[in-house]
């Protein structure tokens, strides 16, 4: 039992005061030194035993004392007991000031400060207080004073072990570990019982001069049940990294445990361990104790990261958050211990604060600038965050750190989908590759967005292998799988089903139909469907669809709907497909199904207005686009399109004859147009729209100008088919007067979207090669016409109209050939059996057709042709003179001929008799010479007389004609306010027929927009996005009913373009003087 | 199963090729290949080098099907004036010119036994016959309205008439409309049978299978090949793989395969069996509108022959094995 003995002054006696029996007050101590004048070194020892009872208070009580001036005084001599206190009041405030982390820590050096320096002014030579001042100025970091502190020391004694280790200390810190060991060693050869940490300081040097087993051996030496040995050991076991080493290590870090429980490093260890082992309530316990135990910053960064992940593993992402907070604010630079930031960082990802979570990540990738999982993750950060500039360099900086790890080429890939779909199709391939080198599973998603980007880029096979594979094995195969090599024996229920005849009558609603399955399923066949095969399975349909395999597709949409009848995109896929093939009453009851699952649905709303415009039903579809527009806030560009459109069709359609009103309806599309071209500037069919909007209103050349650049725009992508684009910049050029532009442009526009299989773009063609005149070409083109709609009469009627404008023009010629006439001969007589035919067939069927305007065209060309034939007549005439007159100067040369040979002959005769019958024969040639002119004089009167005859039936002929011109005209008067409402109307029928190309166009982007959605992710929302946009495809047809509607209308105005002269009066001059000459034309 | 391309005419006719026919052969002559075109001429071809025999003028506005007779020594031409045209084909003599207005005038097809000729009548919803002997109108086959459709205008187009087909023993006769229905009528009866439903869209060309008179198979401008079965009335095959219209449809001597041709330009051979299309010709340059199969038969004749036509103006030949 130690115990210290206090002498009693004046006596012999002496106060024993046994050292664990220390009273609780220090207050009674310091009375018996006091009162004793004990010697100092005693309240130094007592003190200290207080400290080493933990009883920090009673030991500061005392020494405070024992420094305080009246000591001072009393006890000047001793001066070593004096330093001595000093240097312990020094010591411990270092050590306060080292531990606090607080604002106090400044306080405290400054106390240590002014006690070693009180301790410096007793004896400035005092090596104790050289150390403690060198250990005071290593708290405060100050490494180089604090060396030199030690160096004074060194100097006047170089053995001096404490010395000694605070240098070799200060060496440590400074990293210079090799110098450190060699003090560690002095110090140890000086005093080898020295304490522990020398031999601590060795292993430690060791450890960082990476002399693992020499440092072992050091740390061995250290008592086995020396804490901070068996924890050394302990780490160095656990670097070892491997199943034995870790056990081994986690037994030493027990042992400590055992010994010491109030290792902070220790106890950390072991949470450490268990949180691996999913023991969470001993992480917290285990930490919360080590947080309780240090002071010392890294470690309680340790404490709290344990804790701070032990939450974040199980979700509670808060409290996770609020330790990784802690730990990081323990921490002064993220290098010491970066774990924590990286933990931060995460849990704020989770919880959505993008910034912070961005900040922390970046501290990590300070650390660790090569670190994948960060690197991805500040990709993801920045992709959330709009900057995929940086997004991307981040992504591509992990995928070339790590050229192996799939998931970042996964992560490139999903960025580059809307940007680069090359670059995207490579990072997914690399993927692939990767994940297929190592056995792995490839995930479904990723085949799928393989898939899918082939597909964009058009390469539809690997497209389909793609979607195959991410399919994998199931009914479908045996679906899609058209190869009858099979074994034909076995009867397969699944091609027995699919193969089953349907009943003619039923066919049409082949598209809702899901029997097929059942009956697989009755005849013992599981149809099994995954909803993670959804996705490519739905995919592998519209891919199918593209290739116009669309029974396959059907099957496969009708295969998603039997297992997920809620499936919309599906339903709505397949009234795509049945509005593609004219079917709309069942297109109709496929969108109702797609309704019954979701009325608000705008997608399925918006392809039922599109029906409901072709049953021209208009005042429904409205309803159903304003429904379309409310379900989506507003916020659907195609919807507002649509709306946009009604409103020009309105415009163009209903109030014509209120002008006020199509000025709002065109205004109101208007309105529409620029308010999804203010939310998306780039939609191609909204500036489209509002391009029509401006050629309505004779803004010929900004619409042109507009359209040009949407054309441009249009022609960059595959996937946008804007063939209305086309239409109305010919329509313009042809507004402009020019018609060779408009007719290349309406033919490119043919032969690129239509297959040349579109009427309409023919009869713009015709119209056009009308104005230009060009009969020939125009007859061609309405042929043509009439060849594709067969049972579009007004196509004929336009055909009459032509071939009768032909032979009134070439009647109207000055000179014409005979071959021109015949044919105008028979032009007319087509063009009035086209008539007849059409007047006939007026009393079966309605037409639209006036039959009295038939009846007049009919008698028009009659009458035409009754003047063509006496045209025909008068030229066959003329050419029978022309031949005779070219007979006639043929006989003339003849007879010069015989005149000349007959001189000849004369001539030799007149050399053989010329001297005798000379006179006789100068008679004889006068009268030969008289005769010949008579009869030339007779021939050339005959002919001026058959002339004037001519002349003459031309003149009365016209005349008769130009009364006849002055009745038509008179009528013409009278129906010019009907043509021109007919014309205008005309002209309006075919903006609107650029119109439903407008929402063609549209739907086909959205498609596409939401196919990217689709590939980058497959959450259900997405797909039911992309289905949405696969079902715009389909709607896009349903806009073409105004077409429809209109056909009533359109033959109406047709039926005007025999006057096509108020046509277009308002378009320009050019016009203005071809109508002036239709009109000259029409006598 | 295949096609063999053997030779094509380019610049064929003036402008677009729009139908064709083969003329059987018979003693005097080797079967020869007619066409009719936009440019309103009937050429006779001689199909061992696509020669040109005879130019037939005197149609007016394009001529839009021609028909030859069994026999091989009469045929028939239709153009856009509605009127019909049958000559000798070995001088073009003309024997008779057919009319049955208002009743515009499509495709034109000869019964197998060659004593009527049946015209597709365009918006008058029936199919006008034709005895071959005096050439005298003989019957009209008509469409029944449907019920309870009121007599509006677009009913009224919706059965126009544009296609026409007979069975290989000649009873049957089937139309196609423009509404995409089938109409099928029993010739000797002279009556309407039902209907074959599955098309919503015109229906340009039909066909029966020559050994099988139950099998019907049509084209579409829905761009599907359906294949009916005209006694249980249902619809057995429906294939899909054009791009575009189907324009024409023809069954393989052997009944094995179906050959088509499309506004997507191309010539299609199909597998009935795999319900699919096995290849697809690719020569042409535009709308494939007439594609036939040369009829079984003639000296010198191992193999069958394909003929196509089209819009870019040749004629193309291939041998199918």
């Amino acid at each position: 039992m130690a115990c210290v003995y206090i002498p009693v002054q004046n006596s012999e006696e002496e106060v024993r005061v046994s050292l664990d029996q220390l009273p609780r007050d220090a207050t009674d101590i310091l009375d018996i030194l006091k009162a004793e004048q004990a010697p100092l070194d005693l309240w130094l020892i007592i003190a200290r035993e207080y400290f080493k009872q933990g009883k920090v208070e009673q030991f500061r009580q005392i020494l405070e004392e024992g420094s305080s001036p009246e000591i001072d005084e009393y006890y000047a001599d001793v001066r070593y007991e004096r330093i001595a206190i000093l240097n312990a009041l020094g010591a411990y405030y270092s050590h306060l000031g080292k531990i606090e982390t607080k604002r106090e820590k400044e306080d405290y050096f400054i106390k240590a400060t002014q006690y070693y320096n009180k301790a410096s002014r007793i004896d400035m030579h005092e090596s104790s207080t050289w150390v403690g001042k060198g250990q005071l100025l290593l708290a405060k970091g100050d490494l180089d004073q604090a060396s030199s502190a030690f160096k004074i020391v060194l100097d006047g004694d170089r053995e001096h072990v404490p010395a000694l280790l605070g240098q070799a200390c200060v060496q440590f810190s400074r990293g210079k570990y090799l110098e450190s060991l060699e003090l560690y060693k002095r110090a140890l050869q000086v005093n080898p019982q020295c304490p522990a940490a020398v031999r601590l300081g060795i292993g430690m040097c060791r450890y960082k001069l990476g002399q693992h087993e020499k440092a072992k051996q050091a740390f061995k030496r250290l008592d086995p049940e020396n804490v901070e040995a068996l924890v050394a050991l302990g780490i160095l076991d656990l670097q070892i990294n491997e199943a034995a080493g870790i056990r081994r290590g986690m037994e030493k870090m027990q042992r400590a445990f055992e010994f010491y429980p109030y290792c902070a490093t220790s106890l950390n260890y072991l949470a450490n361990h268990f949180f691996f082992t999913g023991q969470h309530f001993l992480v917290e316990q285990l930490t919360e104790t080590a947080l309780a135990v240090t002071n010392h910053g890294p470690t309680r960064a340790h404490s709290y990261y344990n804790l701070a992940r032990s939450y974040h593993s199980k979700g509670d992402f808060e409290k996770a958050g609020l330790y990784y907070m802690a730990s990081v604010k323990e921490i002064d630079k993220p290098k010491e211990f970066v774990l924590p930031y990286y933990g931060l960082a995460q849990v704020q990802l989770h919880l959505g604060d993008l910034r912070s979570s961005l900040a922390n990540y970046e501290k990590v990738l300070e650390v660790a600038p090569e670190n994948c999982e960060t690197l991805k993750a500040v990709g993801h950060i920045f992709v959330q965050l709009g900057q995929s500039e940086k997004a991307l360099e981040y992504l591509k900086k992990a995928t070339k750190f790590h050229p192996r790890d799939h998931e970042a080429f996964i992560d490139l890939g999903e960025l580059l989908i809307s940007t680069d779909a090359g670059a995207a199709l490579d990072a997914f391939k690399s993927a692939r590759a990767l994940l297929k080198k190592g056995h792995e599973e490839i995930p479904i998603d990723l085949l799928n967005n393989i898939g899918a980007l082939h597909f964009e880029r058009e390469e539809y096979e690997l497209a389909e292998e793609a979607f195959k594979e991410a399919l994998g094995d199931g009914v479908w195969r045996k679906l899609i799988d058209t190869d009858t090599k099979g074994n034909r024996q076995q009867p397969d229920p699944i091609k027995e089903a699919l193969y089953k005849p349907l009943d003619a009558s039923a066919s049409v609603e082949k598209y809702r139909d899901t029997q097929l399955f059942s009956q697989i399923e009755e005849a013992g066949v599981s149809v099994e469907l995954p909803w993670i095969k959804i996705p490519p399975l739905f995919n592998l349909g519209t891919l199918l669809e593209h290739l116009h395999r669309t029974e396959m597709a059907s099957i496969l949409y009708r295969l998603i709907l039997f297992k997920y009848p809620e499936y919309i995109d599906a339903h709505l896929r397949l009234a795509a497909i049945a509005k593609a093939q004219n079917n709309f009453h069942l297109s109709i009851q496929l969108v109702r199904d797609a309704l019954k699952i979701d009325d608000k649905c705008p997608n399925a709303l918006l392809m039922l207005g599109d029906l409901e415009l072709k049953n021209d039903d208009w005042v429904k579809a409205k309803e159903t686009f304003k429904a379309a527009n409310d379900a989506t806030n507003g916020k659907d560009s195609y919807a507002t399109l649509c709306l946009g459109n009604w409103n020009y069709f309105a415009a163009v359609r209903f109030d014509k004859r209120n002008a006020k009103l199509e000025a709002t309806h065109l205004e109101k599309a208007k309105e529409l147009y620029t308010k999804v071209l203010v939310q998306h500037s780039s939609n191609l069919y909204a500036a489209n729209g509002a391009g029509v909007v401006l050629a309505e209103k004779g803004h010929y050349d900004v619409a042109k100008e507009l359209l040009t650049q949407v054309q441009e725009a249009a022609s960059g992508s595959i996937f946008v088919q804007m063939p209305g684009v086309w239409i109305n910049l010919a329509h313009i050029h042809f507004a402009q007067g020019d018609f060779a532009l408009a007719i290349k442009m309406y033919q490119n526009c043919l032969r690129r979207f239509f297959y040349n299989t579109d009427s309409n773009v023919l009869l713009y063609l015709a119209r056009t090669h009308y104005e230009a005149e060009q009969w020939q070409d125009c007859k061609r083109t309405l042929l043509r016409a009439i060849h594709l709609a067969p049972s579009n009469y007004t196509l004929r009627f336009d055909a009459g109209v032509t071939l009768q404008k032909f032979s009134a023009s070439t009647l109207q010629k000055t000179k014409r050939t005979v071959d021109e006439v015949r044919a105008t001969v028979a032009e007319l007589t087509n063009a009035v059996r086209l008539f007849s035919q059409l007047s006939a067939a007026s009393n079966l069927h309605i037409h639209g057709f006036d039959e009295k305007k038939i009846e007049t065209h009919v008698g028009y060309c009659k009458h035409l042709l009754e003047a063509a034939k006496v045209h025909l007549e008068a030229a066959e005439r003329e050419d029978q003179l022309n031949k005779q007159r070219q007979e006639l100067a043929r006989q003339v040369t003849l007879a010069e001929e015989n005149r000349r040979k007959a001189e000849e002959q004369k001539k030799l005769q007149l050399e053989k008799r010329k001297q005798e019958e000379e006179l006789k024969q100068m008679q004889q040639q006068e009268e030969h010479l008289e005769r010949m002119k008579e009869q030339w004089k007779h021939t050339s009167a005959s002919k001026r007389k058959d002339r004037t005859h001519a002349e003459d039936e031309n003149g009365g002929r016209s005349e008769k004609r130009r009364r006849k011109g002055e009745k038509k005209r008179k009528r013409e008067k009278k129906s010019r306010y009907e043509t021109e409402e007919a014309g205008d109307m005309d002209d309006q029928e075919e903006m609107e027929m650029e119109d439903e190309y407008v929402n063609r166009n549209y739907k086909q982007t959205d498609n596409t927009m939401n196919d990217d959605g689709d590939e980058v992710d497959e959450n259900p929302q997405d797909l039911l996005a992309a289905a949405g946009l696969e079902d715009s495809d389909a709607e896009t047809d349903a806009v073409e009913n105004p077409s429809a509607a209109n056909r009533k209308r359109r033959a109406w105005s047709e039926s005007d373009d025999d006057e096509p002269t108020t046509r277009h009066t308002e378009s320009s001059p050019i016009r203005e003087n071809s109508a002036e000459m239709q009109v000259s034309d029409g006598d | 199963m295949k096609l063999a391309w053997l030779r094509t005419q380019d610049g064929a006719h003036g402008d677009s090729v729009w139908t064709t026919t083969w003329v059987p052969g018979n003693e005097e002559s080797p079967a020869l290949l007619l066409t009719g075109s936009l440019d309103e001429t009937v050429k006779l071809w001689n199909p061992e080098d696509l020669s040109l025999i005879r130019t037939n003028s005197g149609h007016c506005l394009g001529v839009v099907s021609v028909a030859a007779h069994p026999s091989g020594r009469i045929a028939a031409s239709a153009s856009i004036d509605s009127f019909v045209r049958v000559f000798d084909v070995q001088s073009n003599n003309t024997i008779a010119t057919l009319e049955a207005s208002p009743s515009e005038v499509w495709q034109l097809k000869f019964n197998p036994q060659g004593t009527v000729l049946a015209v597709a009548g365009g918006g008058s919803a029936s199919v006008k016959l034709w005895n071959t002997s005096e050439w005298k109108l003989v019957g009209t086959l008509s469409i029944p309205r449907p019920e309870g459709v009121k007599h509006s205008e677009k009913s009224g187009t919706k059965k126009f008439v544009l296609s026409v087909a007979w069975s290989p023993d000649g009873r049957q006769l089937a139309c196609g409309s423009m509404d995409g229905t089938i109409s099928v009528f029993d010739v000797a009866r002279s009556k309407f049978l039902h209907h074959l439903e599955g098309h919503c869209m015109p229906v340009r060309s039909l066909v029966y299978s020559p050994i099988d008179s139950r099998v019907l198979v049509s084209a579409s401008d829905d761009g599907h090949v359906n294949m009916y079965d005209v006694e249980g009335k249902t619809l057995f095959v429906s294939m899909s793989g054009h791009s575009s219209w189907v324009l024409s449809v023809d069954v393989s001597p052997d009944g094995a395969a179906i050959a088509t041709g499309s506004s997507d330009k191309t010539v299609r051979l199909w597998d009935p069996k795999m319900r699919a299309a096995v290849q697809s010709m690719t020569n042409h340059t535009d709308q494939v509108w007439g594609v036939m199969f040369r009829p079984p038969g003639g000296p010198g004749v191992r193999t069958v022959q394909l003929a196509s036509v089209s819009d870019d103006k040749s004629i193309s030949l291939y041998e199918y094995s």
